[in-house]
């Protein structure tokens, strides 16, 4: 797949909630890493698409030099050969395949390690020469030292309520990385993404939202993780196609959310206050 | 001479050998008898008479009572009958003349009462054969009914005197056959106390005519029953039983008392007290019921009257949660395991309501909720809809705590927590009660999520600006500046019961209608309640003026503006007054809008006079529809005094009552009371602290406080009570907050099914509730045992010192065998086809596998697996009284007791060494080895760095279940905890399973890949009440097997060390599929236990 295949050709919807597009231009544009947090599904992902897309539209020329994505998913497993690549074995030969950092590194495109936390800690101190002045990767296994094309970014996505200090970050590495912090977004505006994301009524959209706002309070309360964004939006699209609310709120919110019965049982009479049979 | 005279001149000499007094008793009744017998008959009768006063010394008594009565009975009885009848008393006089004397005696009186069957109440007296027959045979039967009582003794002449003398009246009550068992319960019951069958007898005379007819016969037949199981109850049954037995429908008492007769026998000693019980319980369920009741026990009874009685016992409580229609759905499953599981056990637990399925069939039948079973869900429910923590708690609580709230049945906040009824059942269907609590919690919510304690003095609403200070000039003059915003608020008007009760409809007004704009899904049920609400309201025109004011203000906030009813003069002001009010329904309305709308309205209701109802009837009406339709504050305050009827008099102002879903509203004690807590917590911030002085001025002319039961002299002294009572609310609340500071958000106070409480003295006691398992019933006991865990009280660190010094090889040891328990933190994971390294071994294999041709798979790199060591271990120590006996150490020296061979100076001797020895080096106990093995193992852990905690547990029955808390799992481990370790010492019993289920709920709540709970005793659990009896062990060690498997379902891997030597029999039954380890030497259990740990925490 050639590195072109991962531009975005249409803009992404994204609703900027407070400074952070032109944080990350300014970020982009002296080449300093970015480090996201913020909870699950509240946009951390999307911001970096659409950034990706702004800025190949707003920078680069939009026929060869667009700034492409590459997004990792992180696990436990991962290791850095994942990452750098690796021999692979071809008849009697081997084959050297690179892996999704070194491409990035080599054509300068946006590198996007989403929730960097699952991945193991001695995998992430693979990232640091990156991610300072000398924007090096070193590769052992050919023995090269690869530096990073004009455009590569790294970025880093990253979920600090998330489990427990034993998936914290390095200080290491987080201090590596200038850190916009997201937040599930106000009331009115996280309406208005979920009107427009799922296609329901604005008012429809309004009390979803208000919903949301009521089940981030459990938060910590029951609850690890308040309602995302995302789950809205789903519950807002099975709403747009006509299964009713309290139902949709159900599968979408309640039970996505936690499997603790009584947890359940409580977010499911917030939903049947909020909406009338 | 009459015939009389001569028979008593014939009898004169052996008449006058007894007594002066006996020849004119003879001539007397001679006198009388000459015209009523035959002259034959007469002789005979004189003879008799003779007979019967030289028959003995003392037989002269009888003779007298016997002419006394002869000429009564003779006019009841026929001629032959009454010879019978001297026979008779003959025969008891050869016993004891005192005896027939009081035969003789009663006889007129007994004759007239027979029969006393009303079924052979047949035909005129004396005229009827029958009747005659009767009297025959029962005159004889009396007789020797007395005869069975009277055994020679003088206790038994006085009883049988008391028989015949009590006779009339029992036989006004009993039939012949009854008067027998009655003398067969007296039988039984003189073998054992005559002084007992005495006090029965002389009760029962007017015991039987009190009872019922029909009830009689099974009367007796429970007192015989009772009589030779448990004679010593009879007494009781004879004073309380007929009370008792009457409050049960008349139709069933002679099932009742059959069933209960069957228990007595079967239950012995414990019938009676089952019986009382079982009685008063029926008389608490209404009569109509009483015939399914019966009709259930008795088909229950077949099989066990036990199971039966136990189940009338739990009638009472059953019914306060479901129907009686439903009693039979809830009887099934216990009488499918009486007859078809045939575990009658099980069945008896069931029908007391000592199960859970008991428990569980009745909460799901029953359409009431309960508060206890919501009690979470409501609370995440408040948390979501206000976004703080608020507890919810029961009314019962809040009244108890005396802070001013003294309704139980109405829901209310105070503005961190939220009371509700501990339970909802005025609808007949679950989910509606259900909807009811969420509409009560919602509008508490509400009144926190809408801000209605946040009154500013002089902040503007969003539709009135802020006028009241306008009012300053007029105000009524207040001897001391308010505390709070709202106090300064209803200081400005002069009937501050009328400010309040406006304030609190209007303000419940913007609640409810922020609620229903809010929330939609609720306003269905809102309306509703509303609706139910609006119907109950009590008429206003029974009321003052200004209190029907306030109510149709009330209707009005109900949605119900078509109930109100209201003078035709004074509409106007009443179309005023819905309008402002409408004010608070727009939409984004605050509280300031509250404050400024209930003055208005303060206004319309001080321009009437508050006199009684001036008006007829029918000039009240309901107010035009479009009344209050817009919102509008009227302008100014129009003090126009309107012409009224002047004969009335002034009425005291009354608060109209508030509706049941919105409930007590107390805004001015409750921003006091948040003053206060920010005082106790160091946030006052602004102003200066609070006074005591000022908070009773501030109280006393609060309209909001209540008391329980004031009293106007008791006022001053509640008063004092109640400021101490806020001040401790206060301070309690902060130290909450400081606690949740310091441990972030954790330490909510309320995990798990605690149910929180602290008492005053001592150390914090928090009480928890655990199930029992009772194994005859295969079920669990619901919140059978009480443990209250405490934090262990702290010694001195000496202790701690000297076992580590006294130790220290061992120490030492245990430390660096712990040391090398270390986990390797990487471990190497070879055979992948991806990795860090190339493992050469493999790569060479591979090789050679590919030349051969054989296509092997590239699996030739290793890499590092990191494994996390993640123990957490809880060691529950046995603390019971028993741990306080020395260790058994063969000392050379020591003899037995044999072996003095009786020299008391060879013991002497002995003893007095035993004694020098003790005081140079104490005994060891079972208890010092724990502590010792404690001190080893804290020592051990600490140098693996594994999470532990260190808890031990005694107590005394089954709600009083001690668990100290040594070393909790989070604590850190420091000198706190080593001399806490010194205060280890022995207790009392040993109930392991609620200590066990208590340090299970812990454990489940700390977060470790590997739980281990080691259970350290030094014998078989046993306690008051843990078992049938006292001698029973099988319960309890079923309990400590079923709370030991608990353990293992969620994941925790118990273990048991216990020193008893003799432990192995009941411990293969405890510890099946659980392990367990018996140390024989006592002194090896330090050393053990660690050994133990490395195994199992290895695993």
């Amino acid at each position: 797949m050639a590195v072109e295949d991962f531009r975005l050709t249409s803009e992404p919807y994204y609703l900027p909630i407070t400074d952070e597009i032109e944080l990350f231009e300014t970020a982009y544009a002296n080449n300093v890493p970015v480090l996201l947090k913020g909870p699950t599904g509240c946009g951390k992902t999307r911001f970096v698409e659409y950034m990706s897309w702004r800025l190949h539209n707003h920078l680069g020329d939009k026929a060869t030099e667009g700034v492409p994505l590459i997004t990792v998913a992180c696990h436990e497993d991962l290791t850095a050969s994942d990452l750098v690549g690796r021999y692979l074995l071809e008849g009697e030969e081997t084959r050297w395949i690179d892996g999704p950092i070194t491409r990035a590194v080599k054509t300068g495109a946006i590198c996007y390690l989403d929730e960097i936390v699952e991945a193991r800690k001695d995998t992430t101190v693979l990232i640091h020469p990156l991610t300072d002045y000398r924007r090096l990767l070193p590769i052992d296994k050919r023995g090269e030292l690869l530096e990073a094309a004009p455009g590569f970014l790294l970025v880093l996505s990253y979920n600090p309520g998330y489990q427990s200090a034993l998936k914290d970050l390095k200080h290491s590495t987080r201090q590596r990385f200038i850190a916009i912090e997201f937040k599930y977004p106000p009331r009115e505006q996280e309406a208005q993404i979920i009107q427009v994301e799922s296609g329901c009524s604005t008012d429809m959209a309004e009390e979803l939202a208000k919903l949301a706002e009521k089940v981030r309070n459990l938060r910590e309360h029951g609850l690890a993780e308040g309602v995302s964004t995302r789950l809205l939006v789903y519950a807002g699209k099975l709403i747009a196609n006509g299964i009713s609310p309290r139902r949709a709120c159900q599968v979408a919110v309640v039970w996505g959310l936690t499997d603790d019965v009584e947890v359940q049982q409580s977010i499911e009479e917030v939903v049947t206050s909020i909406f009338p049979e | 001479m009459s015939v009389a005279d001569t028979l008593a001149d014939r009898y004169d000499a052996e008449l006058q050998s007894h007594g002066v007094g006996l020849r004119d008793e003879f001539l007397e009744a001679a006198r009388e008898l000459e015209s009523m017998l035959t002259p034959e008959d007469f002789e005979v009768w004189a003879e008799r008479g003779a007979a019967l006063a030289s028959q003995s010394l003392r037989s002269w008594e009888a003779a007298v009572e016997f002419f006394r009565a002869s000429p009564e009975v003779s006019r009841l009885i026929p001629f032959d009958l009454l010879v019978r009848w001297s026979e008779s008393a003959e025969r008891l006089s050869t016993e004891s003349p005192l005896v027939a004397a009081a035969y003789l005696r009663a006889t007129p009186a007994v004759v007239q009462a027979l029969p006393a069957d009303p079924d052979f109440d047949i035909g005129i007296q004396g005229e009827n054969i029958t009747q005659q027959t009767i009297i025959r045979t029962d005159l004889d039967s009396w007789a020797q009914a007395g005869e069975r009582l009277h055994q020679g003794n003088w206790k038994s002449i006085a009883l049988t005197v008391l028989f015949f003398d009590e006779s009339p009246k029992i036989f006004s009550g009993l039939s012949m056959p009854q008067v027998d068992q009655l003398v067969d319960v007296l039988v039984v019951l003189a073998e054992r106390s005559y002084q007992l069958a005495t006090t029965c007898l002389e009760a029962s005379g007017a015991l039987f005519e009190e009872l019922d007819f029909h009830d009689r016969e099974p009367f007796l037949q429970f007192a015989a029953a009772l009589s030779r199981s448990s004679w010593a109850d009879t007494r009781l049954y004879f004073e309380r039983g007929p009370e008792l037995v009457s409050r049960i429908e008349r139709e069933q008492r002679g099932a009742f008392l059959q069933l209960a007769a069957r228990v007595v026998q079967s239950a012995g000693r414990q019938g009676f007290p089952h019986f009382l019980e079982t009685a008063s319980a029926m008389g608490d369920v209404p009569v109509n019921e009483h015939e399914t009741m019966m009709r259930l026990a008795q088909y229950l009874a077949r099989r066990s009257p036990v199971a039966a009685m136990a189940f009338l016992r739990s009638v009472p409580f059953v019914l306060t949660r479901i129907t009686s229609e439903q009693l039979e759905q809830w009887v099934e499953p216990g009488a499918r395991l009486l007859f078809d599981e045939g575990n009658i056990e099980g069945a008896e637990a069931y029908f007391k309501m000592q199960s859970t399925r008991a428990e569980g069939t009745l909460a799901s039948l029953s359409a009431r909720v309960e508060l206890g079973s919501i009690h979470g869900l409501l609370r995440m429910y408040a948390k979501a809809l206000t976004g703080s923590t608020i507890s919810i708690r029961s009314t019962e609580e809040l009244v108890d705590r005396g802070i001013g709230w003294v309704q139980q049945s109405m829901a209310t906040t105070e503005g961190t927590s939220i009371f509700l009824p501990p339970f909802v059942g005025s609808f007949p269907e679950q989910p509606s009660n259900f909807q009811s609590y969420k509409v009560f919690t919602t509008h508490q919510t509400g009144r926190i999520e809408f801000g209605s304690f946040h009154y500013q003095w002089g902040v503007d609403g969003v539709y009135a600006p802020a006028s009241v200070a306008e009012r300053l000039p007029d105000a009524p003059q207040r001897e001391r500046d308010a505390i709070t915003d709202m106090e300064r608020f209803f200081d400005l008007f002069e009937v501050r019961d009328l400010i309040a009760s406006l304030f609190t409809v209007v303000e419940d007004t913007r609640v409810d209608a922020a609620v229903s704009r809010e929330y939609r899904g609720i306003t269905p049920w809102l309306h509703r309640l509303q609706s139910i609400e609006a119907e109950r309201r009590p008429d206003a025109r029974s009321m003052s003026l200004r209190s029907a004011f306030v109510e149709s203000m009330l209707r009005s906030s109900l949605g119900r503006r078509d109930a109100i009813r209201w003078p035709k003069d004074l509409m106007e002001a009443m179309g005023t007054a819905l309008g402002a009010l409408a004010v608070v329904e727009e939409p984004n309305a605050t509280v300031q809008d509250s404050a400024e709308v209930a003055g208005a309205l303060y206004d319309i209701a001080v321009s009437m006079p508050n006199i009684r109802n001036p008006y007829n009837d029918e000039d009240w009406e309901e107010p035009p529809s479009d009344f209050g339709e817009q919102a509008q504050m009227p302008g100014g305050m129009g003090q126009s005094e309107r012409e009224l009827p002047e004969d009335s008099e002034e009425q005291e102002f009354e608060v109209p009552a508030q509706p049941e879903f919105r409930g007590d509203f107390k805004p001015e004690l409750v921003q006091l009371l948040s003053r206060l807590r920010d005082q106790a917590s160091g946030e006052a911030g602004e102003g200066e602290t609070l006074s005591s002085d000022q908070v009773m001025d501030a109280l006393s002319k609060s309209s909001e406080v209540g008391f329980p039961d004031a009293s106007e002299g008791d006022m001053a002294a509640s008063m004092g009570q109640f400021l101490s009572n806020l001040e401790k609310e206060a301070a309690a609340a902060a130290k909450a907050k400081q606690q949740r500071d310091q441990n972030g958000e954790e330490s909510d106070g309320e995990g798990g099914g605690d149910e929180g409480g602290s008492s005053d003295k001592g150390p914090e006691i928090t009480w928890t509730y655990y199930d029992e398992w009772d194994f005859r019933a295969s079920d669990y006991r619901p919140r059978w045992c009480r443990v209250g865990e405490r934090t262990g009280e702290e010694g001195t660190l000496d202790y701690y010192q000297d076992t580590l010094q006294k130790h220290h090889g061992l120490v030492v040891e245990t430390r660096r065998q712990f040391e090398l328990m270390r986990p390797e933190t990487f471990r190497r994971i070879k055979r992948l086809e991806d990795g860090e390294e190339i493992d050469l071994d493999r790569a060479i294999e591979f090789i050679v596998d590919k030349r051969a041709g054989v296509g092997p798979l590239a699996q030739v790199y290793w890499r590092r697996n990191k494994v996390d060591r993640d123990v957490a271990v809880a060691f529950l120590m046995d603390m019971s009284a028993s741990t306080d006996e020395e260790v058994e150490k063969p000392r050379s020296g020591d003899r037995t007791d044999g072996s003095f061979q009786g020299d008391p100076r060879n013991y002497f001797q002995w003893l007095a060494e035993r004694r020098a020895k003790q005081i140079s080096e104490a005994p060891k106990r079972i208890i010092d080895l724990e502590k010792e093995s404690l001190v080893l193992i804290a020592e051990a852990l600490e140098a693996i760095g594994d999470s532990y905690g260190i808890y031990g547990f005694s107590g005394y029955g089954r709600d009083n279940v001690e668990f100290h808390v040594i070393k909790d799992l989070a604590e850190q481990f420091g000198d706190q905890v080593r001399k806490r370790i010194d205060k280890v010492q022995p207790v009392r019993s040993t109930r392991m399973g609620p200590a066990i289920r208590h340090t299970i709920a812990k454990m489940e709540k700390y977060d470790a890949k590997a739980k281990i709970l080691i259970l350290v005793s030094d014998g078989r659990p046993q306690d008051h009440g843990y078992g049938r009896d006292r001698t029973e062990k099988e319960y309890a060690v079923h309990d400590t097997h079923q709370a030991l498997l608990e353990a293992k379902r969620v994941g925790i891997t118990p273990f048991l060390i216990t020193v008893d030597k003799e432990g192995h029999d009941y411990l293969k039954d405890m510890c099946s599929d659980v392990g367990y380890e018996v140390v024989d030497d006592i002194e090896q259990l330090p050393r053990r236990l660690t050994s133990l740990y490395r195994v199992l925490s290895a695993e």
